[in-house]
């Protein structure tokens, strides 16, 4: 059988059984294994277990179980909840304040962290709720969470930039100078259309009524509330930068800046500790054995023969050097609809970068272009790990249809980001440019 | 069908047990890694284990919380359709999918035994500067995928008491842990 | 006549030179000797098996062949710390070369991976360099580093009196540019080169702290005894001719390397003083110890390569 069919097979299988609500881990494992005993033998099955074994041993991860139990100490605390009232009673007035407040936590917890599990998770234990219970529209709470929380791997540091810079050989140290930029770019942009979105559609974001915004002093009482957050802040980025810890042992300092603030606020207890290590590890189960699995799924879609698939589709685009890029581009997109982004990149950039360099382009650029494309895949159905993360820490009144739904124009908007570093490469390259 | 019941209520609150205290691991992790930073840091003097520690404690942690997330029905899924069906329709195509559920697990049950076994009867060390043995991690993965598929087959018994329409084994409050046990938000 | 497909698993990413100098030639070379009757499937590193994962799946012939470092292999294997490299023996790439073909040590290590099923051919033998942020001038200076190490080479560096820690390649770029470490080692010049470490650590330690076959060749024995008669030896053949040419080639692309690290990056070379060396081999002698008591094997290794460096007057 041809790989072109067996893709549509292999895919095509995992859509029925996601859709029959076998849940996610489950129908990743169950298809690869299918998918190998055909293509493969019974014995490689072992590949499901040792790839298993693997993404256990990948010491970046531990980052993920400690910034998840961060972000639950920091719930139970109340110390969210504040930041959102004291959020509220300062752009009271502006529509959408909240979401573009949230935006902002995300780009701080993209630069604390290089994997984008753990944003999505805190952000929507944190600030989903606190948007809801003060009106925001489900589709703008729940799509600038998805959209802010892919962030963790455009802005320094990135895991997936690492990764990139193995593959392909370009250095890290620019991937991460070229990743600023186009962060600040994405979060304008978004910022741009939920303003503009809520300024047309107030009942989306409905501003704090006049009298319920407080005055003054009330106003200058609530902003203790940032004082703890910050602190945290620069606990962690203050220990990144100045070479205290390496990313993954920063989220620690996390955990203990959040602890400090228990203690601060008075709600440390052996009960709100025992009740946030219960919350972290079903989270970090529930993400964990997605990722498994999905490991697995890409080593056996491999294993039939993907790259061979994407060397056939590189021959014969037309549209010259830049036709060459959109459809590499559009590829990449596709893929990431169904597969992970490690998966993606073990597949395609072997592919691509050789025809990208021999095409004159910058491959930092590129790297950028694909890097926000790896973004985009975390939020596009049917499979994008922040879709189901954030399903996993919503309130059960959220479906998956309704995370699907708003992540729509969210995604648009990645793609006119995504335009505009393709046509203005600056954008990318200015500071690793500057700096190296 | 008691018997059956009572299989359903044993299991998954045997991985409710497993689950509660693996879940303590995460306090372990963070006092090693910071550990580690303070040593490095602040005496100049790093250890050969914390990290590797940390990594080992997370693989343990981590593969462990399988058959703990689905007693608490946390492994998410697309409910697009699903939420939508009648509950016994709903359970037929539970009992469908499962043969999927139950390939994975006899692929890992499999696979992931025969890796431990070869990793114990080498007594495997990591062969990092700290050497540990790393075979009971690696054990960890045939152990979690059998308690993960005892809770399989409950769901599976409970989806066909409910396909079949036999209510006391289908309670429903038998293989979902109740919430205010759980300390979770209900 | 039919064509064989093999998968191979490399260890190394499709960006690092070996894989287009090692595994894609070696793909070229059989491929044109057997027209095509052999074909090999190459798939970089991690992308069905992780690197230490490869020698079980070459072993159980899930995969046919692969890439690894013998460190990956150690628990198979006893022979393979000493084949990954013991600290301050070689000086001369030559010698490695010669200890491994001439004096029988690859033998030793073919004995005992056919025991698991594989057959095992050394890549090529090449140096492990260190590079730092700052030079060292003084035995002080050198008791002052932290430095980011793996496996033995952590032992070692850690028991000469250094602060060696472990982090994984991911975080590798990082913590040497925060300062979280002031010195690393990945390979030699290409490795560092490759992971982008000389745009933030210049100075590059001389000499190397093992020579070593460091990269190496398995294929799962059935595979390989399933191949009919001609094919077969056009691969044992050409994983034999492979071991001479990459071994002198690799010289020549360090040599490249660090030149151009000089060049581009304003590197300058950091020959360790005299005594620090003196040190150094004083406390590697430990290592080799420990390493010597693993097995009858190791132990036997081990006292041919002291009577090889006896030999040579090195001590
Ligand atoms: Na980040
Ligand atoms: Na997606």
């Amino acid at each position: 059988m041809s790989i072109e069919m067996m893709t549509l097979l292999f895919f095509g299988t995992l859509l029925l059984f996601l859709v029959l609500g076998l849940p996610l881990a489950f129908v990743l494992g169950g298809v690869s294994v299918i998918f190998l005993y055909f293509t493969w033998g019974p014995d490689a099955f072992y590949l499901v277990a040792s790839q298993m074994w693997g993404t256990m041993e990948s010491f970046t991860l531990v980052a993920i179980p400690l910034f998840v139990f961060m972000a639950m100490v920091l719930e139970r605390t109340g110390v969210a909840n504040d930041l959102y009232r004291m959020m509220h009673l300062w752009w009271g007035g502006l529509r959408g304040g909240l979401a573009i407040g949230t935006l902002g936590i995300c780009a701080i917890f993209a630069a604390m962290c290089g994997v984008s599990g753990a944003a999505v998770v805190a952000m929507g234990t944190i600030a989903l709720p606190s948007m809801l219970e003060r009106g925001y529209d489900k589709n703008i709470a729940l799509g600038c969470i998805n959209t802010g929380g892919g962030w963790g791997i455009l802005i320094p540091p990135s895991i997936l930039m690492i990764l990139y810079s193995l593959i392909t050989g370009v250095s890290v140290g620019k991937m991460f100078a070229a990743g600023v930029l186009p962060g600040v770019l994405l979060m304008v942009l978004v910022s741009a259309y939920i303003i503009i979105r809520c300024y047309f559609q107030p009942e989306l974001a409905p501003a704090l009524p006049k009298e319920e915004r407080g005055t003054w002093p009330e106003k200058l009482r609530a902003l203790k509330a940032v004082i703890l957050p910050i602190l945290i802040v620069v606990m962690v980025l203050g220990s990144i930068i100045g070479g205290i810890t390496t990313p993954t042992e920063a989220a620690a300092v996390g955990v203990l800046g959040a602890l400090i603030s228990a203690i601060v606020y008075k709600k440390f207890s052996w009960q709100m500790l025992h009740e946030a290590s219960l919350r972290t590890f079903k989270l970090t189960g529930m993400i964990m054995w997605i990722l498994f699995a999905a490991h697995a799924f890409s080593a056996a879609y491999q294993g039939m023969g993907a790259q061979a698939l994407i060397e056939g589709l590189m021959t014969g685009i037309p549209g010259g050097p830049w036709g060459i890029i959109i459809a590499m581009m559009l590829i990449v997109f596709l893929l990431g609809m169904v597969l992970d982004p490690v998966g993606i990149m073990l597949i395609t950039l072997p592919v691509f970068m050789p025809i990208v360099t021999s095409l004159g382009f910058d491959p930092v650029w590129f790297g950028i272009l694909f890097v926000i494309n790896m973004e985009i895949g975390y939020m596009t159905p049917p499979f994008g790990f922040n879709l189901f993360y954030l399903k996993g820490v919503a309130p059960p009144s959220i479906t998956m249809k309704d995370i699907y739904g708003s992540v729509i124009p969210f995604v648009a908007i990645e793609i006119v980001g995504l335009a505009l570093i393709m046509v203005f490469p600056k954008i990318a390259t200015y500071l690793p440019d500057a700096l190296f | 069908m008691r018997v059956v019941h009572a299989f359903i209520k044993g299991v998954t609150r045997l991985n409710d047990g497993i689950g509660r205290w693996i879940s303590y691991l995460i306090f372990a992790m963070f006092v090693f890694l910071l550990l580690e930073v303070f040593n490095r840091y602040f005496l100049e003097s790093p250890t050969v284990w914390t990290n590797e520690l940390t990594q080992l404690l997370f693989g343990v942690y981590t593969v462990m919380s399988g058959g703990y997330v689905m007693a608490h029905r946390e492994h998410v899924n697309v409910d697009l359709l699903h939420s939508h069906l009648p509950p016994r329709v709903r359970a037929g195509v539970d009992i469908f999918t499962s043969i999927i559920f139950f390939l994975f697990m006899a692929a890992l049950l499999y696979f992931g035994g025969s890796m431990a076994w070869e990793s114990f009867a080498s007594r495997e060390t990591s062969y990092s500067a700290w050497n540990p043995a790393i075979w009971p991690v690696k054990m960890a993965i045939p152990i979690a995928t059998f308690l993960l598929l005892l809770q399989g087959i409950a769901k599976l018994f409970e989806d066909i008491a409910i396909a079949i329409n036999h209510p006391s084994t289908a309670d429903s409050s038998s293989t979902t842990v109740p919430s205010s046990t759980t300390g979770d938000r209900s | 006549a039919d064509t064989i497909k093999w998968k191979v698993q490399s260890h190394w990413p499709s960006s690092s030179s070996s894989y287009q100098d090692s595994l894609v030639r070696l793909k070229k070379i059989i491929e044109e000797r057997t027209d095509g009757r052999l074909q090999l499937d190459l798939f970089e590193d991690g992308a069905l098996f992780k690197a230490k994962e490869t020698f079980n799946a070459v072993g159980r012939g899930i995969v046919q062949m692969g890439t690894i470092s013998p460190a990956y292999a150690q628990d198979k294997m006893s022979l393979a710390g000493i084949a990954s490299g013991l600290p301050f023996a070689f000086r001369n790439v030559w010698e490695a070369a010669y200890f491994h073909k001439n004096l029988g040590f690859e033998d030793m290590l073919r004995e005992e991976a056919a025991k698991h099923g594989v057959y095992y051919s050394t890549d090529k033998v090449y140096p492990t360099e260190m590079v730092i942020k700052e030079p060292v001038n003084s035995w002080e200076d050198f008791t002052k580093l932290k430095i980011r190490s793996s496996g033995a080479m952590q032992k070692f560096l850690t028991e000469a009196g250094a602060a060696a820690s472990y982090l994984p390649g991911g975080e590798l770029y990082p913590a040497l540019s925060s300062g979280v470490v002031d010195g690393a080692h990945w390979g030699a010049a290409q490795g560092a080169s490759s992971m982008g470490l000389y745009e933030v650590a210049k100075h590059h330690v001389k000499p190397a702290l093992n020579i070593a076959g460091t990269d190496a060749f398995i294929v799962n024995q059935k595979a390989l005894d399933k191949l009919p008669e001609d094919i077969r030896k056009v691969v044992i053949d050409a994983l034999d001719e492979q071991f001479w040419f990459r071994t002198n080639e690799y010289q020549y692309q360090e040599q490249i390397a660090l030149a151009k690290a000089m060049e581009e990056h304003g590197v300058k070379v950091n020959t360790l003083p005299e005594d620090v060396q003196a040190r150094l081999a004083k406390a590697a002698q430990k290592t080799w110890h420990e390493e010597a008591k693993r097995s009858d094997n190791a132990a036997k290794a081990v006292q041919q390569l002291r009577t090889f460096l006896t030999d040579l007057g090195y001590l």
